[in-house]
């Protein structure tokens, strides 16, 4: 592989945090883009504000973690820790003085105009204002505030994770202490309060605390009060060779998860010297990691403020996912599976057909098993309710619940519990692997034998997300696949891998080889002089071996189209090297989930899906699965979507030779927006319904089915 | 439509398989999940002749498994085998109580003709493939963990097998410790191998020509798939394959694992198996060879749906049995004519006591096997013929034939000419109704074998008829018969004691 070698130097490749930093840069955009309905630009720049958190919880801690034990190997971009580090800290904080220009500069003033008063400091209440806060704060906030004063007799306390607080520099007796008291999250942040007539006016739940911050230090004297905000290191690493019981080593670490190093500290901008002083002494905060903020800390309160009634006409119409023709009709779910492969599009389409399918599995006197992964589950799932019933009514249930899905576990040991109570047999992922694999497989015992129905899918089970992410999914019953299925659920188990996979490619065994393969086949054929194209559709790109692939594919001429929504470490332009490759980065109202990838094959194209994206994580260190969709029919509806998703004017960043992401020039183009596109050709999609009362012709019911 | 669902479950030495089929007559047999589990229990067996408590109580675990996944699928019958790793553990009856109390299910010990026996099934089910190997002289390879099983084939019919005690996992025990004094492992257990097979050539190979080979092996269908371009094609060219396994020498199992696909986990015994291979099919003057994909599991399956009138097997197993038994018989120097006599006189008595002795086609076979045989004791000594006939039965394989089966052989022949032994003194070997077959069949040939005590062949025809407890053998011929009848009246006695019918044979001179 001697001329692969030099498409591994780290020239040709972008570090992915500042690749990362970049993609939110393209969601602040949208918060920024006057085109766009107000509200939406609300929730868009809570997104990032939520997505910074998140950033610095996991990438900069564990980058600090590794600062910390002197680990000193240069990433992909040749770029060693410290040096990240200090290169995201500038962009993160160039990145907050947009947030909070948008915020300020361009937000709150079209609020107002549009009939949102947003007061942003108690000083500016008028007498009446001052007069109902003060009530609201006797009656609903005082009995709930925990007010701490910190002296050499009581220590500094412990600060949530994340939790906003309200420091206080008190004085008695020519004394000056600190004090300290977390803005409860119990209740809202944003407080409606009255104002003029016609407007709605809001006030934050901070500012009504500091205006009555006295009323806690009844005895002190109150110098000053300022919000501030702390970010803890909670990267969850688990050493699973040394957990004898997974499940209590996770619970073990979400507690401890609150005690994190202190990575980020958010103060407001004009805070008392002091006060500042104090808290980085006692939080052991470096100057570098402090940032000043001129707003309200924070602002994933946006995401509340785009739920408050009214207003309807500052958002984007409500996007109401169309039936899957497919479904309609009498008859069960099992003999439309057989009548022909369902592929589904959310959230264009229901996710309805997924819940059905487990169930109608439940409930299926037929059936004899249901098994699933499950990676997310929203709240109150219906999948799991309905694999709870299915284990009471005597199906063989296998539930493999991801326990170290972040910042879910919690939530999923509730469910592998309640699925374990009900009879399920639940395996609580494998050791060293994280099963972000999405795959049920029903086994159904009929007339002419077993017969497997199996859903493969991009997405997590979650009716919740599937309203919000753009995934796909497969209905189907074919025999090759409902083999491959149960032999998964075999090794996920604990049993050895069968001799031979007849269509599906499992991470970590053999879906990077798979992947290299299918590049190096296109790379032959674009040498041979054949049609030679990569299409692939993920939302991280940051493999080092597939991109060198790629490169390497490049320079042989295969053209390379990638639809890469966030990170992405391949750099575009370089002569030789990248000239045929494009990226394009789509953020849009829904959240780009899926992973598509096209492979021309000298004529016969192949088409794959899965849940893997092109990072190491997700091909070394994860059950993944990558399942071909081979019905011609399937097929061309997903070269469709590719094809749509390639010509998207509108919601399409660019990235440039120079590394930065732009939208096209829209001169000569046709305005495409894909996401608005699908939503509107899944709802033309829709049979147009028989009204059976007006027909005048009866139409007898077919015959049940029976088994 | 009548279908079962089967489960087969194959206790190895290396891993512990189930294989869930369905199975109808429509629709034939279709596997519809496979689990494995690996479990060395031949690393114990092989290495300390017991298996430890602790496999034993994962082996304990992993049917336990099995059986819930039974229930999944509602399977409606099970059968559980074990083979070299459990039948050579001096603790096996200890092993079998536990995993009856412990997982409820039962495992039959296979003995290695059982379990070689239940692998050819499967071989000559795939019927078109078969059909057309066997139409050359053909041998069958079966590479197991423990032990290396080699039949050959002649005229269609199975006529010999040996058992080489020397299997992948074996060899694997045999050179532990020699990875710092070799660089060459694989090379080192070649050559183990090649002299394993050397004796084996000499003795049974050296004037026979073989065509064909087929070899059960697990590795080598992906080898072959590899070598033929993916393409899932089973058979290759001698000269194909010996390029194809010399093209992994030296290399590491990890790198061979990745060009096969074959996950490491499993690949542990990749080296060892290629050396076999290679060693085997090297030493064989073949053309062509054929490695199908079938187990254990896939036998346990037929041989159910064949018991079970699912199937039909296109191949006469009775036959091969039959032409083995007279290739012992050519191989001892039997008198070929007396014994082709004696066995269609037993034959002969066999039928006409049908409604009597309650036996059917198999012990049929036992008879005849034991006609045929009854005299190969005299190669070795004249004066304890029926003790040398006795033990070159019992230590000869007969493909086809369980252990009691050929126990009850050997001892048919051996009491052919010995005075019949109270059950006591054949209780170590044999079971009360096994003891009963014994004594009807060494009846039957007692008469058969007297009928032709001169070796001269005097009689043409022979009728039979039962009548109110009396049986009339009727011997056409035209020679004095008086010895053999005057004779036989001990034997005669020994018969009606046994059937409680009385004897009557009659001369009928007709020319």
């Amino acid at each position: 592989m001697e001329e692969y070698k030099g498409l591994l130097s780290p020239e040709y490749y972008y570090n992915r945090e500042l690749s990362w930093l970049l993609f939110n840069d393209r969601i602040l955009n949208e918060a920024r883009d006057r085109t766009i309905p107000l509200f939406e630009r609300l929730k868009f720049l809570s997104i990032t504000a939520s997505n910074l958190d998140e950033f610095f919880m996991i990438r900069v801690a564990s980058l600090k973690d590794m600062v910390n034990v002197k680990y000193n190997k240069p990433d992909i971009a040749g770029m060693r820790p410290q040096e990240q580090l200090a290169a995201i800290n500038e962009k993160a904080k160039e990145m907050v003085t947009a947030q909070y220009n948008t915020y300020n500069r361009s937000l709150l003033p079209a609020l107002r105009a549009a009939g949102l008063n947003v007061v942003t400091s108690h000083k500016n209440l008028t007498k009446e204002q001052k007069h109902f806060v003060d009530q609201y704060f006797l009656e609903v906030v005082y009995p709930v505030l925990t007010p701490m004063a910190v002296d050499s007799s009581r220590p500094f306390p412990l600060i949530r994770n994340k939790s906003l607080n309200i420091g206080a520099v008190i004085t008695k007796d020519k004394e000056t202490q600190m004090a300290t008291v977390q803005v409860p999250s119990v209740l809202e942040r944003i407080v409606e309060i009255p104002g003029e007539k016609n407007v709605v006016t809001v006030i934050l739940l901070e500012e009504i605390i500091m205006r009555n911050i006295q009323q806690l230090f009844l005895n002190y004297k109150i110098e000053c009060a300022y919000p501030y905000r702390i970010m803890r290191n909670a990267d969850l690493t688990i050493d699973e060779d040394e957990a004898a019981d997974l499940l209590k080593e996770i619970q073990k670490q979400i507690k401890k998860r609150q005690w994190g190093e202190v990575i980020r500290l958010e103060v407001a901008e004009d805070m008392d010297k002091r006060m500042l002083k104090w808290l980085r002494r006692e939080l052991s905060v470096r100057e570098e990691d402090i940032f000043r903020i001129s707003g309200p800390l924070d602002l994933t309160f946006l995401m509340k403020m785009y739920g408050l009634p009214g207003f309807e006409e500052l958002k984007a119409e409500k996007n109401k996912p169309a039936p899957v023709p497919e479904m309609q009709g009498e008859g069960d779910i099992f003999s439309k599976i057989r009548k022909q492969d369902i592929l589904l599009h959310h959230p264009y389409q229901s996710f309805d057909p997924v819940v059905d399918f487990v169930r109608e599995a439940a409930r299926d006197a037929q059936v004899m098993a249901i098994k699933q992964t499950l990676y997310r589950v929203s709240g109150n799932s219906p999948i799991i309710a309905a694999l709870a019933l299915a284990a009471e009514n005597g199906k063989q249930v296998t539930v493999l619940v991801e326990l170290k899905a972040r910042f879910d576990e919690e939530n999923n040991i509730v469910w592998a519990k309640m699925l374990e109570k009900a009879g399920c047999h639940v395996i609580y992922g494998l050791v060293g692997l994280k099963t972000h694999s999405k795959i049920t497989l029903v086994v159904r015992r009929e007339e002419d034998g077993i017969r497997r129905y199996v859903h493969l899918g991009t997405g997590n089970y979650n009716d919740s997300t599937a309203k919000l992410y753009t995934d796909m999914g497969l209905l189907t019953c074919s025999e090759a696949i409902g083999e491959d299925a149960t032999a998964v659920f075999n090794m996920i188990s604990g049993y050895s891998e069968p001799p031979s996979w007849n269509k599906l490619y499992l991470a970590p065994l053999w879906l990077r080889e798979r992947f290299v393969k299918l590049i190096r086949r296109e790379a032959k054929n674009a040498k041979e002089g054949k049609e030679a194209k990569i299409i692939a559709k993920m939302n991280s790109l940051c493999d080092r071996e597939i991109i060198s692939e790629l490169y390497a594919a490049s320079a042989a001429g295969v053209k390379i189209e990638l639809i890469v929504r966030g990170i992405c470490c391949l750099k575009v332009g370089i002569p030789g090297v990248s000239d045929n490759i494009s990226v394009r980065s789509i953020v849009g109202n829904f959240l780009e989930h899926s992973r598509i990838f096209y492979f021309e094959n000298g004529g016969a194209p192949k088409v794959y899906m899965g849940s893997a994206d092109w990072m190491p994580r997700n091909l070394d260190k994860r059950v993944e699965i990558l399942f071909p969709v081979e019905d011609k029919r399937l097929k061309n509806e997903v070269i469709h979507i590719l094809d749509i998703l390639l010509a998207d004017t509108l919601k399409a960043h660019i990235l440039q030779p120079d590394g930065s992401y732009a939208k096209q020039d829209l001169r000569g183009k046709t305005r495409l927006c894909a996401q608005e596109y699908f939503v509107k050709e899944a709802q033309e999609r829709v049979p147009a319904d028989r009204n059976p009362i007006r027909d005048r012709v009866f139409v007898p019911e077919e015959p049940v089915e029976l088994q | 439509m009548k279908m079962t669902t089967f489960a087969a479950i194959d206790i190895g030495a290396y891993e512990i398989v189930m294989k869930i089929f369905e199975i109808s007559a429509k629709n034939g047999m279709k596997e519809i999940d496979c689990i494995r589990q690996r479990t060395e229990l031949g690393a114990d067996t092989y290495a300390f002749g017991y298996i430890s408590y602790d496999k034993i109580e994962s082996l304990c675990r992993i049917l336990t498994e099995f059986r819930t996944i039974m229930e999944g699928y509602r399977v409606d019958v099970y059968r559980a085998c074990g083979k070299s790793a459990l039948r050579e553990t001096s603790n096996i009856l200890l092993i079998l109580e536990q995993i009856k109390s412990k997982t409820g299910l039962h495992v039959d010990i296979l003995s290695n003709s059982e379990h070689r026996f239940i692998k050819y099934k499967s071989i000559a089910f795939q019927e078109t493939e078969f059909l057309k190997m066997i139409e050359k002289p053909t041998a069958i390879a079966d590479v197991g963990e423990g032990s290396l099983q080699i039949s050959l084939f002649n005229k269609e019919c199975l006529v010999t097998t040996q058992n080489i005690r020397m299997g992948t996992m074996r060899l694997r025990e045999k050179l532990s410790g020699m990875e710092e004094k070799t660089s060459d492992l694989s090379g080192m257990a070649e050559e183990l191998m090649s002299s394993e097979l050397f004796n084996f050539r000499k003795l049974f190979l050296k004037d026979k020509e073989i065509k064909n080979l087929i070899v059960l092996g697990s590795f080598l269908p992906k080898i072959i798939k590899k070598a033929n371009n993916g393409e899932p094609s089973f058979y290759l060219s001698k000269d194909a394959l010996m390029a194809e396994l010399e093209s992994y020498r030296r290399k590491d199992p990890e790198s061979i694992a990745e060009e096969l696909e074959i996950s490491p986990d499993v690949s542990e015994l990749l080296n060892q198996s290629i050396a076999v291979y290679r060693s085997l099919i090297g030493g064989m003057d073949v053309e062509e060879i054929w490695a199908p994909s079938l187990s254990l599991c896939e036998g346990l399956a037929y041989e159910y749906a064949e018991q079970n009138h699912y199937l039909k097997n296109p191949h006469n197993f009775e036959n091969d049995i039959l032409a083995a038994g007279k290739n012992i018989a050519k191989r001892y120097m039997c008198n070929t004519k007396h014994a082709e006599v004696v066995e269609n006189f037993a034959m002969i008595l066999f039928d006409g006591l049908k409604g009597v002795h309650d036996m059917g086609k198999r012990e049929r076979l036992l008879l005849r096997l034991a006609a045929q045989l009854h005299s190969c004791g005299k190669y070795i000594s004249m004066s304890y013929s029926a003790e040398c006939t006795y033990n070159i039965i019992a230590s000869t394989e007969i493909i086809g034939l369980s252990h009691t089966e050929r126990e009850i052989v050997a001892n048919v022949a051996k009491y052919n000419t010995m005075e019949f032994p109270d059950y006591k003194e054949l209780a170590a070997n044999l079971q009360s109704a096994d003891y009963l077959t014994v004594a009807k069949l060494t009846a039957i040939l007692r008469i058969a074998n007297e009928m032709d005590k001169g070796h001269r062949q005097k009689f043409k025809s022979v009728k039979t008829v039962l009548k109110k407890d009396v049986l009339t053998v009727t011997i056409n011929s035209a020679q004095n018969m008086t010895l053999e009848i005057g004779m036989m009246d001990d034997k005669r006695k020994f018969f009606e004691n046994v059937f409680g019918v009385k004897l009557l044979i009659k001369q009928k001179i007709k020319q």
